[in-house]
């Protein structure tokens, strides 16, 4: 890591937070049930505890993530599970409000 | 590749059936051909029984995986809705609840087998799970709640397979932080299985216990009384009538503290002798129960939430009508200040005795005085002895009153909470967050903070959200993010959707401090909890 430097705010708070050993002991509060902990980017909540520092809005980045299934218990992904989640928003920042909630509707 | 398990004929004659049948009647019948017509394209038949049976059941039929695993009726449900999902099967929803019901009937979780982990099949979605196991908390519990693992039984080479599943199904599993940092497969496999098969094996004495053991009919009158974040306490009586084979029909009526009246009336069901499940509407909405029955059918305890909105809701007990006189099921509310008047009401059955509310609290007027509620105005002495008594009616005791001097300290409840934007033409509706002002008392010591400190209650504040930190507050998290209620603690989150109006058009997300006060005599008392306003979720299965 240092030879790479960091190019944008972001970049740099996480690298600071790398540094000072922060990143873990934020990872290790995440814990509400049903919410992701995979902070990689996060979905939920930032690699600090926060919401600063996720992809926002997240439409601008949706399917780069849940293509790749990065997080399938939140996000429908579409490499195997929901390949036609978003056959009708094929753009996620115009399109978002076509984008269906996946469990079957009974609860039963 | 997806495959369609059933000819369309078959699913209309299998549906037709069903219609024509009354409800359970044949239940496990019906269960079983479903299983054949439904799921032996994949899975096999493998003749006998592996699992311990119930009282007269001498055999069942066993099957591939189905006949290796117990899970509660919302696994089971996942585990159908995920063969709908991922392998094609058709399955009309009556047939789905009938294998449901079947399969977890037989191949349940023993009541002390959900210890601990209730709270995901009562969608209280603010809990902040915390496990022994680091690993299992970064291999399992990374993407899901831990719960939704710990609530099901199955041997090492269910567990196995189950790896094995996420593995091909979730392939980024093994890069993703806390994946790409060990060999993934290895430890699933070779430490995280026998842990799993260890702490959560298929065969334990609790469900051979359970499954040979009498289980009550929950049929019956049942008086129930309970608290719901943003609204205090509430309290009412509920009718229970059918039963396991036929089905059960709920009526209920109760109110709120402040003396507003409800009513509803739906279908409920049991599932392994004690999992009460009921869809009920009240008032227009529609609103499902989440209860566990104790084991000898005298109680129920659980949470009721609106169905759409499940963060919204109200944890209960309900107590059975026994016939027994002075069943004492709460005190609402349960402290009183030392020195201070104020009403109380008894929330029982049968309720015929002298009240008493214990030492140095007087009845000073008698409002109601009705078979299951006792509304009373009670005054504390100055000098009351601090701390909780235990009321009794007649010779019958149940029910805690704390009496404290002063208010110490307060916490906000939860402490952490999630909620999401939502709407705004989208299909997921907005998650909001309610909190609570838990109160507590310095205790004989007079400091707070201390071992001894008394717990008094959930008490009135005054809501209000600052930004987090410097970051929230430069992005104007608190005039985006959504609005508090300051009355109720009451969140509402903001539209889902990107907003032009936020720098580089960001999401209504914001990480907000929320802060109750409240005033207690001459002091003000102040706390402080994090909110984070996030973006939605589309998953959302019953078991987070």
């Amino acid at each position: 890591m240092k030879h790479l430097k960091p190019v944008n705010q972001k970049a740099d708070a996480l690298s600071k937070a790398a540094t000072d050993n922060q990143v873990d002991e934020v990872i290790a509060m995440q814990s509400v049930a049903g919410c992701t902990a995979t902070t990689d980017p996060g979905w939920e909540i930032d690699a600090f505890g926060s919401v600063t520092s996720l992809c926002q809005p997240m439409e601008s980045d949706l399917y780069g993530c849940a293509d790749p299934c990065w997080w399938p218990a939140q996000v429908p992904d579409m490499m195997n599970t929901y390949p036609d989640w978003n056959k009708d928003a094929p753009s996620a920042g115009e399109n978002w409000r076509n984008l269906g909630d996946v469990f079957p509707k009974s609860k039963d | 590749m997806k495959i369609t398990r059933l000819l369309p004929w078959v699913i209309g004659a299998a549906t037709a059936v069903a219609s024509l049948l009354p409800i359970q009647a044949s239940a496990e019948a019906d269960a079983e051909q479903i299983v054949r017509n439904s799921c032996l394209s994949c899975h096999t038949d493998e003749g006998s029984s592996a699992l311990p049976q119930s009282k007269g059941q001498k055999s069942a039929p066993q099957w591939s995986r189905i006949s290796h695993q117990r899970k509660t009726p919302e696994g089971w449900l996942m585990s159908i809705a995920r063969m709908q999902v991922m392998h094609g099967l058709i399955i009309s929803d009556n047939d789905r609840r009938t294998l449901v019901k079947y399969l977890a009937d037989r191949q349940g979780l023993a009541p002390e087998e959900t210890t601990g982990f209730r709270y995901a099949m009562e969608r209280r979605l603010n809990t902040q799970e915390s496990f022994e196991s680091e690993e299992f908390t970064q291999i399992c519990a990374r993407c899901h709640s831990g719960a939704r693992v710990a609530l099901q039984r199955r041997p090492a080479s269910e567990w196995e397979h189950l790896v094995h599943f996420h593995l091909g199904q979730w392939p980024t599993i093994e890069y993703q932080a806390m994946g790409r940092d060990r060999d993934w497969l290895g430890s699933a496999l070779n430490s995280m299985v026998p842990q799993l098969a260890k702490q959560f094996p298929l065969e334990s004495k609790v469900w051979s216990d359970w499954q040979s053991a009498q289980k009550p009919s929950l049929a019956g009158s049942w008086r129930f009384a309970g608290s719901a974040a943003g609204r205090g306490d509430v309290e009412g009586s509920m009718s229970i009538t059918g039963s396991d084979e036929k089905g059960y029909q709920l009526e209920l009526m109760g109110s709120y503290a402040d003396g507003t009246a409800f009513k509803g009336r739906g279908q409920g069901i049991v599932y392994t002798g004690y999992e009460w499940r009921a869809n009920l509407n009240i008032a227009g909405v529609a609103m499902r129960q989440v209860f566990a029955a104790s084991k000898d059918g005298s109680r129920l305890e659980g949470r009721m939430f609106e169905a759409l909105h499940d963060e919204v809701g109200m944890d209960i007990s309900a107590l059975k009508d026994t016939g027994v006189t002075n069943q004492i099921l709460t005190v609402q509310p349960s402290y009183i200040k030392a020195g201070e008047t104020q009403k109380l009401t008894i929330v029982g059955n049968n309720l015929k005795g002298k009240l008493s509310l214990g030492q140095d609290i007087q009845i000073s007027k008698v409002l109601e005085k009705g078979k299951n509620k006792i509304l009373v105005e009670v005054r504390a002495d100055t000098k009351a002895k601090l701390g909780g008594r235990s009321v009794t009616v007649g010779k019958s005791k149940g029910g805690d009153l704390q009496v404290y001097d002063r208010i110490a300290s307060i916490q906000v409840v939860p402490n952490f909470s999630v909620a999401r934007v939502g709407g705004n033409g989208g299909s997921t509706p907005k998650v909001t967050s309610a909190f609570q002002a838990e109160a507590w008392a310095p205790g004989l010591d007079g400091k707070a903070g201390t071992d001894d400190d008394l717990r008094i209650g959930f008490i009135p504040a005054s809501w209000h959200v600052e930004p987090f930190d410097e970051a929230a507050k430069a992005d104007k998290d608190t005039r985006f993010a959504g609005t508090m209620d300051a009355t109720r603690g009451v969140f509402s989150p903001a539209l889902a959707g990107p907003n032009p109006d936020r720098r580089m058009s960001t999401n209504n997300a914001g990480n907000l401090k929320v802060v109750a006060k409240l005033t207690d005599g001459d002091t003000t008392l102040q706390a402080e909890g994090q909110l984070i306003v996030t973006v939605q979720r589309w998953n959302n299965p019953p078991l987070p």
